[in-house]
């Protein structure tokens, strides 16, 4: 068995193609995104398209024969920017449906230890970027922060600043996949849309003495006899430094 | 752009003579955000890390450096020569806010000299968190330094809108407190902490009551000793963290590595800080909290101080060595912690996955097991994967320096075989 297969790359879509794999105990070759990143002349490859009615059954019948640690699991690698997430999900659940519940201690399992290490990557670095979002205060009375994680973060993090600061109009941009989520502080909703960024935002004056403070603040705190940049280099990696008020 | 505002040199003042407090945990405590700004997270939040690898985490400052005591080990004391600022409580309130809208920081780390008497200092500090409190409405996360001699009721007070509460007991011992802070006297120092663990076991009882009752100090109390400054022993200080921890029910205890910022007849003359004690310190630390360990297995009359060359686990365990190697499969939770190269999560892992079937030696590395270390103390489904015996004598010798260094061993690979890694006794093993 096996085989090409393609959806439209929402959760829904993958849930759908699924739904048609699981039950045959099909494992796939390949998993891809429409439009196809490379159309092979050779290769068989079935298109599905996403069927809300079909995922949802196919999810609600996950909830009934796995804990909700294992979707948790499920969710957060379908958020991570790795080509291979799909054929993990769907080993992963091939599994799953052979053995039930049992799979949540079958951590060594070749079908299950990568896709809870890449499930650990995404959840750390989205915990990580609870602290990396630097808002800045933009004319217009809005506070916009721009980040560029590895993985799509967004829903994991929505929830945390919504609550923190839910009264506060404020937008956090994911400028490497594009989208960003918006906070609206009189109906106290968020929403996650595609988003680019055409100038750099028009920073109010208390900002910018903000941020001064800030930095010659971080620049204080430091003790000259302890230096260890290989430190902090581990902990504040290069990558994530141009969008650090104290790193510019 | 170089701006210079009274506010920003105050800022830079009293960030100066505050950082040399170590604490910077924002965990511990939860607080919803009711119609305001801020909540606590339980889970805590680094926000970055200075040049020195230390996160910041809190707004860490000082009200004012200003200072009626005379401590040797700090550099707000009274006969030192700085530039003395205070900041208000308003101004603590606007920088607070400032930084928190911006998602720099998690919450307010407030400490300060001791300006007047403890009673007059410890009301500026309740009223900047009250300010915080009440006018911004801020459900942040606020730690608060208590001033040792403060009234009763002031801590009280102090304790119903912090998180967490700290008096530092800065020196081990009595005498070395008696020597390098003249001023203050240990019993004024516990006296605080005694209450407020008296306080918070009090708030437990009342809230197992009713929920309505107001949290006391939810993320509970530390404190930190300095290290190195008077010559104690490690015995002496992990001994005392064992008993603040079990009588006092502290959170935390912080080593502060002893840093000479003034220059003091009665201190030290060191010339680097024992920051390598430290983090011997905090592992043994650690291994109290965490692994069951009590201060007499790690530390006694034989040996007062900790190895520096080796962590206070891996020591341990080299000393009991009757007690390993111990079969994975087979034994308790708590005998799991005490292997080098385990810890709590990788503990628990294999308590979980274990019930699945019996793990194979090459399957630890995969559930988080640091096999450097563990592969000598371990046994999986009766298989050994140690480089050498346990009886050898250059078994401490391995676990000091560790395994060869990635780039060497890659060129000997193919010279020498020696394809002795996790994956080779794995396909010895097989899967039985």
């Amino acid at each position: 068995m096996g085989g090409s297969y393609c959806y439209d790359g929402s959760f829904a879509g993958l849930l759908t193609l699924l739904a048609r794999l699981l039950p045959q105990h099909i494992t796939p070759d390949t998993i891809s995104i429409d439009p196809l990143p490379q159309q092979s002349l050779f290769t068989d490859v079935t298109v599905v398209a996403a069927d809300e009615l079909q995922a949802e059954a196919l999810w609600d019948e996950l909830e009934q024969c796995l804990t909700p640690s294992c979707l948790k699991l499920v969710t957060r690698v379908f958020l991570a920017d790795r080509p291979e997430r799909e054929l993990l999900i769907c080993r992963y659940l091939l599994l799953a449906w052979q053995v039930g519940k049992k799979i949540g201690g079958m951590l060594a399992h070749p079908d299950v230890e990568p896709l809870w290490k890449l499930s650990q990557q995404v959840g750390r670095e989205a915990h990580r970027y609870l602290g990396f979002v630097r808002f800045q205060e933009v004319r217009g009375g809005f506070y916009y922060a721009a980040i560029a994680p590895d993985h799509r973060i967004l829903p994991l993090i929505a929830h945390h600043f919504a609550a923190r600061f839910r009264d506060q109009q404020w937008v956090i941009h994911d400028t490497r996949h594009g989208q960003g989520i918006i906070h609206d502080r009189l109906r106290r909703e968020w929403l996650i849309l595609p988003m680019t960024a055409h100038a750099a935002p028009n920073l109010t004056g208390t900002e910018e003495l903000f941020q001064e403070l800030w930095r010659r603040y971080f620049k204080t705190l430091a003790i000259a006899e302890r230096k260890n940049l290989r430190l902090q280099q581990g902990k504040v990696p290069l990558k994530v430094r141009p969008w650090l008020v104290e790193f510019t | 752009m170089a701006v210079a505002t009274p506010l920003m040199d105050k800022l830079e003042i009293l960030a100066e003579g505050a950082k040399y407090d170590v604490s910077c945990a924002s965990s511990g405590s939860f607080r919803r955000n009711r119609d305001g700004i801020g909540n606590a997270a339980s889970c805590g939040i680094c926000h970055s890390w200075t040049s020195d690898g230390r996160c910041v985490s809190l707004l860490k400052v000082l009200m004012t450096n200003s200072c009626i005591y005379d401590c040797a080990y700090c550099i707000n004391r009274r006969s030192n020569d700085v530039r003395r600022v205070m900041l208000t409580p308003a101004e603590v309130a606007e920088l607070t806010i400032g930084f928190y809208r911006r998602n720099y920081i998690e919450g307010l780390f407030l400490s300060t000299g001791v300006v007047r008497s403890p009673d007059y200092t410890m009301e500026l500090l309740i009223a900047a968190v009250r300010t915080l409190r009440q006018e911004y409405r801020f459900n942040g996360y606020i730690h608060l330094k208590l001033v040792p001699g403060a009234d009763p009721l002031l801590v009280r007070e102090a304790g119903l809108i912090a998180d967490r509460v700290s008096v530092n007991l800065e020196l081990p011992t009595r005498e070395g407190l008696a020597l390098l802070a003249p001023d203050k006297s240990r019993d004024a120092v516990v006296a605080p902490m005694q209450q407020v663990n008296r306080l918070i076991a009090v708030n437990r009882g009342e809230r197992r009551e009713s929920r309505k009752v107001p949290r006391f100090v939810p993320a509970g109390q530390s404190t930190q000793l300095i290290v190195g400054a008077t010559d104690e022993s490690d015995r002496q200080i992990v001994t005392l963290s064992e008993q603040l921890y079990r009588r006092l029910d502290l959170k935390r205890v912080y080593y502060s590595a002893f840093i000479p910022v003034v220059a003091d007849t009665r201190l030290p003359d060191r010339p680097t800080s024992p920051l390598r004690r430290e983090h011997r310190l905090y592992q043994a630390d650690w291994l109290l909290r965490y692994y069951g360990f009590s201060a007499h297995e790690l530390l006694d009359d034989r040996m007062p101080n900790l190895e520096s060359d080796l962590d206070p686990k891996t020591g341990w365990a080299l000393r009991h060595l009757d007690l390993f190697p111990v079969e994975v499969n087979r034994v308790d939770y708590e005998t799991l912690l005490r292997i080098p190269g385990i810890g709590v999560r990788s503990a628990q892992r294999i308590i979980w996955a274990r019930r699945q079937g019996h793990l194979a030696i090459d399957e630890l590395a995969k559930l988080g097991v640091v096999m450097k270390r563990a592969r000598y103390f371990v046994t999986a489904r009766g298989r050994y994967a140690g480089e050498c015996a346990l009886e050898s004598s250059d078994l401490r010798s391995r676990l000091v320096t560790g395994p060869v260094p990635k780039k060497a061993s890659q060129l000997e690979l193919p010279l020498f075989q020696p394809l002795v890694g996790d994956e080779a006794a794995g396909l010895i093993s097989g899967e039985l």
